[in-house]
């Protein structure tokens, strides 16, 4: 048996909770890659947000070594992370494997997030392994959930392995259906190198560090070599594999799944889905696939203190030195003086990094409503591309505007079928198709604007669902929209960071609802507010809160001066935690009000 | 300094007992027998003995007794702590002697120990004439009790009295309110304290509320209240002095006026008193055990002491003397915190003369009659 025989790359792909992580964990154990007391050691060092909501963004890739009919096999375990937000990153990662082991719950059956990651393990050409998970649970459905991969997605599961990750039941039959099933990698240790990025972290010491596949060639310490996208090219300082920690060996051959360091500064310049080869002896032409990590949804990020904006962009840099794909720069509002404007992959990416933001780094932080980037084209024929409102050009000086819309899948037990319907049309969706998975539940399938379900769609489809239903999307292009800018006029100024870009239907009902909500947050004053919403000078809601009638006429006697000071001191310290405009003072609430309106 | 030094002091005795506490009451009082008061006496002398060298070359001229119920001591108490400050401290001729007194402890022969003892000023606890509110609140008093004191007081021309009336009890009306301004005008009285019932935590009225059993005054309700009085008093030839103070002209509170001074000390004695001295402020415990138990070994019953730091004192030079109608002293301010207050808060002392809330002339910054009901806000722009 040649060397290449011998290996096997494959991933993971399963729905949020199926039990990926434990299923990776089992395997590292039974390969005795780490001991069972290491492994809840890593699981604590993983992030607070993603052990919260059970995902997992980042899993280092694993090199296990199993003996098999008496041969030892090399297997290499990379992760996919686990949500649509990242699926460019999935599919890189997908591209690095030959097989993917299918992990669906026996209690849940197939769900939206499957289906997308199978669908594009399948693009990607790879040998898929049911593995039916959660089998000691009382409410398993084997044979229901079996059935359900065969009809949905066509995959035969007469030998589908049968296990309980968490107790370790079966798990060597995955191995082995690993080793028998999924295909040994192909590649030529001769041919110029070949090597694809799928991942890339910044360590202190060796810098960006590229996680990479080999398809073709050697690497080693002391090569040239060249990023083809970036043409950029660096002295390659070790390369190594992850028995899980980052090890470093003499080289890298094809078919191999390891990492490069190069003392390279930066993660932008080792970006996921680029081309490595070494710069005397390049390839010609370079893998097929990549794409520039683009932004989809924007908001804007301001400290709650104004003295912190540096500790904010220090803390922003740090961040993005792991992952490239956030983007930031320096934007002024009037109202939250200075901040930065962030782009991120998703929703979840950008709930991530400012939960990061205030967890990790502890800053106190004011995010303005999510943003969508919209074509706005000129009288002139001239297209901006606006992801803050407050950029937008005159209304008068529009000819048309377009805003990004999705393919959106949602997977749902019947009786929620009505209440997920209306929904959608609510936000706009144009109804495509209605799928029967089995005689429970369905699959509906719509074209939506993205800027309908970046403020709390998925919050809304769990609620209506009670949390059973599923939903994925990808980016389906742009279409022509009547879209509006909606101001906010407090005491007659307008506060930017309250402005959002919104569907001119949809404006009336969102306007005066914002009107509502800002009365309720916003504190009485010395002064009347009127608090108005207003399209292009014209108002279209308004309310006043009405000024302040009494404080505290209390008697003062020699004995209350301390603690009446103290009183005044701390009112006057929660002034300063506001945000003035003009004469108002708005807390910070008054700006997270603008994501949380009930329509 | 030496300016402050050079002013008269004013002298606190706190006496705290009550026959029964009042639902809305968080100061601090016991409800003990002639022995225990007797104690109190004793410890009251020693903390004086103690502080009178330290006062030796200081004047005062005015002296307040309060709690508590200072009526309810036994007959004698006052008289016998009246002699020992007269030979323990200096006194001005015309200092103001005031004490606290509810109608339902205050007897004739008490009223005739005061007036001997050099008790000029009387602060009659009347709170309310509505009988089914009083004792809704567990105040004692009866209106009979109430006639009897002003019958007594009037009977006998007593030139200066004061009453005490609550405002925002819940339940309490406009009319109501106001019930209680007519009688009082009606009884020769010079000086009249307003003040807004407060739900403080440790009382049985919090803990009503948060049963739910009662419900707050509406601020709209307190505010046409105040407006209300504010007209009856002007007519009845009062004057709003300071935000919770109305007096006659000449019957201000000199006791009380000095709170308001940031630059006049006070010295408090007994349980639970504060005193301000010389830019410190002393806190004497608030049990009343401790208090006798320390000042019987000849320690001291001050609990804690602070210096008031000149970024202190300056919230407290605004936050006090905007409470009067003379208000605050843009010059002196200038001189003593090296601000002028007209430059640094330009905008909003403009916002604010514009909307006629404060006014500026002949260099003082005062709040406007009807904006004191917001103070506070007022007072926490310019600090």
């Amino acid at each position: 048996m040649n060397r290449l025989e011998k290996i096997r790359n494959f991933c993971i792909v399963a729905h949020i909770d199926h039990g990926k992580s434990t299923l990776a964990d089992r395997l590292m154990e039974y390969t005795d890659t780490v001991t069972k007391r290491d492994l809840s050691e890593q699981m604590l060092d993983s992030m607070d947000i993603e052990r919260e909501r059970g995902i997992t963004i980042k899993l280092t890739p694993a090199c296990m070594k199993y003996k098999y009919n008496g041969e030892v096999y090399t297997l290499n375990l990379i992760d996919t992370p686990g949500h649509v937000d990242f699926s460019y990153e999935v599919s890189r990662s997908l591209v690095a494997c030959e097989g993917a082991i299918l992990v669906v719950d026996a209690t849940q059956g197939v769900q939206a997030q499957t289906l997308a990651n199978v669908y594009l393990a399948l693009d990607a050409n790879l040998e898929i392994i049911p593995v039916i998970n959660k089998i000691d649970l009382p409410s398993a459905d084997i044979v229901g959930t079996k059935k359900e991969i065969e009809d949905i997605i066509g995959i035969p599961c007469d030998e589908a392995c049968e296990i309980s990750a968490k107790t370790g039941l079966n798990i060597e039959s995955v191995l082995e259906a690993v080793i028998k099933n999924v295909p040994s990698p192909k590649g030529d240790e001769n041919a110029p190198l070949k090597a694809l990025i799928f991942d890339s972290y910044y360590d202190s010491y060796k810098g960006a560090v590229s996680l990479v596949r080999i398809f073709d060639g050697i690497v080693k310490a002391g090569d040239e070599i060249l990023f083809m996208q970036t043409n950029k090219s660096f002295t390659v300082t070790e390369v190594g594999i992850f028995t899980p920690n980052a090890s470093a060996i003499d080289q890298l051959r094809a078919g191999d799944v390891g990492y490069i360091a190069a003392s390279i500064k930066n993660v932008s310049d080792t970006k996921v889905g680029d081309t490595i080869t070494l710069k005397n002896n390049p390839v010609e032409k370079a893998l097929d696939g990549y794409k520039e990590a683009t932004s989809v949804v924007f908001c804007g990020i301001f400290p709650l203190d104004g003295d912190k904006y540096q500790e904010l962009q220090d803390a922003l840099e740090k961040l993005k030195l792991n992952d490239a794909s956030i983007h930031f720069t320096k934007e002024t509002s009037l109202a939250l003086g200075h901040g930065f404007r962030c782009g991120f992959l998703g929703l979840l990416h950008m709930e991530i990094i400012t939960e990061r933001l205030e967890r990790e780094f502890n800053l106190e932080i004011i995010t303005t409503a999510p943003s969508v980037e919209y074509k706005v084209y000129d009288n002139k024929g001239k297209v901006y591309d606006v992801t803050n409102p407050s950029e937008m050009p005159p209304m008068a000086s529009i000819s048309k505007m377009e805003e990004p819309i999705v393919n959106m899948e949602i997977i749902t037990p019947k009786e929620y079928l009505g209440g997920i319907m209306d929904l959608c049309s609510d936000r706009r969706g144009v109804y495509h198709d209605m799928q029967y998975i089995d005689a429970n539940r369905t699959k509906l399938i719509y074209t939506m604007p993205l800027n309908e379900i970046v403020y709390d769609f998925f919050d809304k489809i769990k609620s209506i669902s009670k949390g059973y239903a599923s939903m994925d999307y990808e980016l389906a292009g742009y279409q022509d929209s009547q879209l509006v800018k909606l101001d906010i006029l407090l005491n007659g100024e307008i506060c930017d960071a309250l402005s959002i870009i919104v569907h001119k239907d949809k404006a009336y009902q969102r306007g005066r609802a914002l009107c509502e909500r800002l009365k309720t947050v916003i504190p009485r004053h010395l002064f009347e507010i009127p608090i108005q919403a207003v399209i292009g000078g014209k108002v279209i809601a308004r309310e006043t809160i009405s000024a302040m009638r009494k404080d505290v006429l209390a008697k003062c006697y020699g004995g209350d001066v301390t603690r009446k000071r103290k009183l005044l001191e701390k009112q006057k310290e929660g002034k300063k935690r506001m945000r003035r405009l003009g004469s108002v003072d708005l807390p910070s609430e008054a700006f997270v009000s603008i994501l949380k309106l009930d329509d | 300094m030496s300016d402050e030094e050079n002013r008269p002091l004013g002298l606190y005795i706190h006496i705290p007992f009550c026959n029964k506490k009042c639902d809305y009451c968080d100061f601090v009082s016991y409800s003990m027998d002639r022995k225990a008061q007797q104690l109190y006496l004793e410890a009251l002398f020693t903390e004086i003995d103690m502080m009178k060298s330290k006062f030796y070359d200081r004047v005062f001229d005015s002296i307040f007794i309060g709690g508590g119920t200072p009526s309810i001591v036994y007959e004698g108490f006052i008289a016998s702590l009246a002699r020992k400050i007269y030979s323990s401290f200096h006194f001005l001729e015309k200092t103001e002697f005031t004490i606290e007194v509810n109608p339902s402890s205050f007897t004739r022969e008490k009223f005739l120990e005061y007036v001997q003892a050099g008790v000029n000023r009387i602060s009659v606890g009347v709170q309310c004439i509505d009988e089914k509110l009083l004792r809704e609140h567990g105040r004692i008093q009866s209106m009979e009790n109430i006639e009897d004191t002003f019958k007594m007081l009037n009977s006998s021309q007593f030139p200066n009295i004061n009453s005490d009336v609550m405002i925002g009890l819940p339940g309490q009306t406009v009319n109501s309110v106001m019930d209680t301004i007519d009688y009082l005008l009606k009884q020769n009285i010079k000086h009249i304290s307003t003040y807004t019932l407060q739900i403080e935590r440790h009382t049985m009225l919090y803990s009503k509320l948060r049963k739910g059993k009662i419900s707050p005054m509406k601020d709209k309700t307190m505010v046409a209240i105040y407006n209300q009085i504010n007209k009856t008093l002007e007519k009845a030839g009062f004057v709003r002095y300071e935000i919770s103070n109305y007096a006659k002209p000449g019957f201000e509170c000199k006791h009380n006026l000095k709170y308001w001074d940031d630059e006049i000390s006070y010295l408090g004695l007994g349980v639970a008193a504060h005193s301000y001295i010389d830019g410190y402020r002393y806190y004497n415990t608030k049990r009343l055990d401790t208090y006798i138990d320390n000042l019987s070994e000849g320690k001291s019953p001050i609990y804690s002491r602070e210096y008031v730091s000149d970024e202190e004192r300056r919230t407290e030079r605004i936050m006090l003397s905007l409470r009067t109608k003379k208000g605050l002293n843009l010059e002196k301010f200038k001189k003593d915190f090296n601000e002028d207050l007209l430059r640094s808060r330009s905008d909003i002392i403009k916002k604010m003369t514009d909307k006629k809330m404060i006014e500026v002339k002949d260099n003082f910054l005062r709040i406007k009659d009807d904006y004191f009901a917001v103070s506070n806000s007022i007072i926490v722009e310019l600090i």
